[in-house]
């Protein structure tokens, strides 16, 4: 039962998947052309310039011969419901292309190449903050929650509503202002110093990189989660099964971490996962500020430099990489939650 | 008779919502929200009052508005903390201004007055006036030790706003000034590239002039003579402004730009791309949840994988991807927004329409033959829209920071102002490394606040509407 409802799970995150990337494709297809038209332009041009001891006409000829052949090579010669199926098809199989304007660290054009050089190092900072901060909110909210109303549950709670509205982003140039170019203790950005150490002080260069971006992430990030954690345990606490374990005389601690939590990890593990899967999609501005060359910087850098293969290549990795996490989290909660495994409905 | 009847009537109708006001306020964070909100509905509303520079809103980004302003000055209550005092930028208007007509000719005369308090100099002075056919003008200062200065003795032929600025334009009568007042051997010792001399006119005068800054204090006086060759000719609303190195209440940008009224105009953005986008969203998500457990079936399933593929979009980057190939107004910006998070109310609203379709008076009311629509809108949607005001309250702020994120990357609506857009050309104008705090600080608090009063507000309508985590 569960694996046909992991099999179903699966395959209706590929369909969403394929969709998502047939519209993406057909909003963006007539953007994409334009570029590429000005870029066959610019190469028929170069190649016109090398040619010598033609009449104008024959010039002409042969522009429009190369011309003709270029649209022949990207399609641009078929119906538009063709070209739009095969761009998605192209992006659907991570078959971007190459890059108009960015490059690799090694000067490689290809798309998939730029997005696997930036992927794993958006994962380590985020992931790494990520666990910081559930760890964190975990502990905050249990207490909280224990004495619910109370002084500490009031002042965190208020701070939580603080913190609700406040950008990361704004937060992290406020930190950068103050811990970088005021008393400079951090770099102001990028994962490794120039030049970069080698052995173990390789790792301990990136650490300190990473501190101000984590800190920054972790100091803003918990509160929502502890607040959410304390709502779920409070009203776990209420059952009645926590009633009759607490009149068996089984301790409080044992209650709270025994009893309550394991009923009330599904949700929990959700809204973790869920923030994991946002950061990866929202970083994009506190990349930039803080130049971390990863996914979000990727996009950032793209967007002012007009690089549309490197975007569309960009989004089909976070659309995928999105739709990936919430499979992960559906068929996570099914196997936390063992209703969901014999009811098979989602 | 029947008045009291009505008044009965709506008595019993407010009952609820004053019981509801008297719940709300008890919770004195939901309060502190709600003022905040009111306070802030205030100032945009009386926006026209409060800017220090009125056409600011209009003319955020017409450079020869904010040209009489210093740039990157901080705010001026700074020198309330300082010892040595800083000039700060101030009007001077003309204590009396003659006319006088000779032989066919216009000769306008006027006299400012000004007490110089600062212990630093100014950056620069600035003489304006509307002037209409050509003139002959002499802009004199006497200053407080007697000594005459001509700022500027030229021929203007302007139909317009004739502008002076002593900085630029006097700066060899200044130095002139200079040499004649210091002993031969030093007069050479100037550099008249990098000496300001803004810091000769209003010093002291000594050897040492050029090196050392003793600001004279005093009254300076200021006469402009305009003389006009032509009898039809105009020369009105004469002012001069002295730029002081502090400006304005929350400072000024690199541009010039008043930073405190670029945060006023830049509030009713705020509160209207908020309000506009929650509201609609939820009503919309809303009614999508009713709508897709009323009919249930096929409908229901076509509706909810809809829905599952608006929930697998990673929006902001879509977002972003969009507004950078279509290069939005703020209402298209609006409207994106609204398409991707309609999302947010409509499974709570699904499950809990769910229920209320099966109640016995919704089954009474199809069997009557009410139509879908109007068991819709008459009978689910009043039970179920008092729970969105919640998550109405709660998506304002995500609302407001993702259009000042999309506006940080450069990608908002350049006919108005935002505080994102602030903080954007805050980034560009590298305002992070020079520390100019005043222009970063300020935005980034007031999209905090304006997000933490609607947090508050949210969370107390959520407590009054679920009561159950209230406590244990």
């Amino acid at each position: 039962m569960f694996t046909y409802f992991v099999i179903k799970r699966i395959l209706k995150g590929i369909i969403m998947f394929v969709i998502l990337m047939f519209m993406s494709s057909a909003i963006f297809n007539t953007v994409s052309e334009k570029t590429l038209k000005a870029q066959i332009e610019e190469n028929i041009n170069a190649e016109v310039r090398g040619l010598s001891n033609m009449r104008t006409e024959d010039v002409e000829n042969f522009i429009k011969e190369r011309r003709a052949y270029y649209y022949d090579i990207y399609w641009l010669n078929r119906s538009i419901g063709e070209r739009i199926f095969i761009r998605a098809i192209n992006t659907i199989t991570f078959q971007f292309g190459k890059s108009t304007i960015m490059m690799d660290s090694n000067g490689n054009r290809d798309v998939i190449k730029i997005i696997g050089e930036a992927l794993p190092r958006s994962i380590i900072l985020f992931t790494t903050a990520s666990i910081i901060q559930m760890i964190i909110g975990l502990i905050i909210g249990l207490v909280k929650a224990r004495k619910a109303g109370g002084l500490f549950d009031r002042t965190t709670s208020i701070i939580t509503m603080i913190v609700y509205g406040m950008p990361t982003w704004w937060l992290s140039m406020i930190l950068i202002m103050i811990f970088v170019y005021k008393f400079n203790l951090f770099p102001s950005g990028g994962v490794h110093s120039i030049p970069t150490p080698e052995g173990i002080m390789y790792y301990l260069d990136m650490l300190w990189h990473m501190a101000l971006p984590m800190l920054t992430l972790t100091s803003i990030g918990f509160w929502g989660l502890s607040f959410v954690v304390r709502n779920i345990v409070l009203s776990t606490l209420q059952e009645d099964y926590i009633m009759a374990a607490r009149a068996r005389g089984i301790s409080e601690k044992s209650v709270l971490l025994g009893h309550t939590l394991r009923s009330s990890a599904p949700p929990i593990v959700t809204i973790t996962l869920l923030g994991l899967l946002g950061s990866i999609a929202g970083s994009i501005i506190f990349e930039g500020i803080f130049s971390w060359p990863g996914l979000g910087n990727l996009y950032w850098i793209s967007v002012q430099q007009n690089d549309i293969p490197v975007l569309m290549g960009n989004l089909a990795i976070t659309t995928a990489l999105y739709q990936f996490g919430l499979v992960v989290l559906d068929i996570s909660y099914g196997f936390l939650d063992p209703r969901i495994k014999v009811g098979g409905k989602m | 008779m029947s008045k009291d009847i009505n008044k009965n009537n709506l008595n019993k109708k407010l009952a609820p919502l004053i019981e509801f006001f008297n719940e709300f306020k008890k919770d004195k964070t939901g309060v502190v929200g709600l003022c905040i909100l009111v306070l802030a509905i205030f100032v945009s509303l009386f926006e026209p009052l409060i800017l220090t520079y009125k056409e600011a809103p209009k003319r955020w980004r017409d450079i020869t508005y904010w040209q009489d302003n210093p740039a990157s000055a901080p705010p001026e209550w700074l020198n309330f903390f300082s010892r040595e005092k800083s000039a700060i930028t101030t009007d001077i208007k003309p204590i009396s201004v003659e006319t006088n007509y000779i032989d066919s000719q216009a000769v306008y005369k006027a006299v400012f007055e000004y007490d110089y308090k600062f212990d630093k100099s100014p950056v620069d002075l600035i003489f304006h006036a509307n002037v209409d056919n050509s003139s002959a003008l002499v802009w004199n200062v006497t200053r407080p030790d007697g000594e005459v200065i001509t700022l500027s003795d030229s021929l203007h032929n302007i139909k317009g706003d004739l502008r002076i600025s002593a900085f630029n334009d006097s700066k060899n009568r200044i130095f002139r000034f200079y040499r004649e007042s210091v002993p031969r051997m030093l007069a050479r010792q100037i550099d008249t590239l990098t000496t300001n001399p803004m810091k000769i006119l209003f010093n002291t005068k000594k050897d040492d002039m050029a090196k050392n800054f003793l600001a004279l204090k005093g009254i300076y006086k200021f006469e402009v003579t305009a003389n006009f060759s032509d009898a039809n000719s105009s020369f009105e609303n004469p002012y001069m402004v002295l730029v002081g190195s502090m400006s304005g209440i929350m400072g000024t940008d690199n541009m010039k730009r008043d930073i405190f009224s670029g945060l006023i105009s830049g509030l009713k953005w705020a509160l209207f791309i908020g309000i506009a986008t929650s509201f609609i969203s939820v009503i919309i998500g809303v009614m999508y949840g009713i709508v897709s457990a009323y009919f249930g079936g096929f409908v229901d399933s076509f509706m909810q994988f809809v829905y599952q593929i608006f929930i697998g979009i990673p929006v902001l980057p879509v977002m972003i991807v969009m507004s950078a190939i279509f290069k939005p107004t703020i209402w298209t910006m609006i409207s994106m927004m609204i398409f991707f998070s309609w999302t947010g109310s409509v499974m709570t609203v699904r499950s809990m329409a769910m229920q209320l379709k099966e109640e016995t008076y919704i089954e009474a009311a199809r069997t009557i033959g009410a139509s879908h629509f109007r068991i819709i809108f008459n009978h689910l949607a009043p039970l179920l829209l008092p729970f969105s005001f919640a998550s109405m309250a709660l998506a304002v702020p995500s609302a407001i920071v993702y259009e000042s994120s999309l506006s940080l990357l450069g990608l908002g609506d350049a006919t108005i102002v935002t505080w994102g857009q602030i903080l954007h050309d805050a980034m560009k104008g590298s305002a992070v490394l020079s520390g100019l705090w005043w222009w970063i600080i300020p935005p980034g608090i007031l999209i905090a606040i304006l997000g933490m009063s609607f947090a508050f507000l949210g969370f107390a309508l959520d407590k009054i509407l679920h009561p159950k985590l209230k406590s244990r």
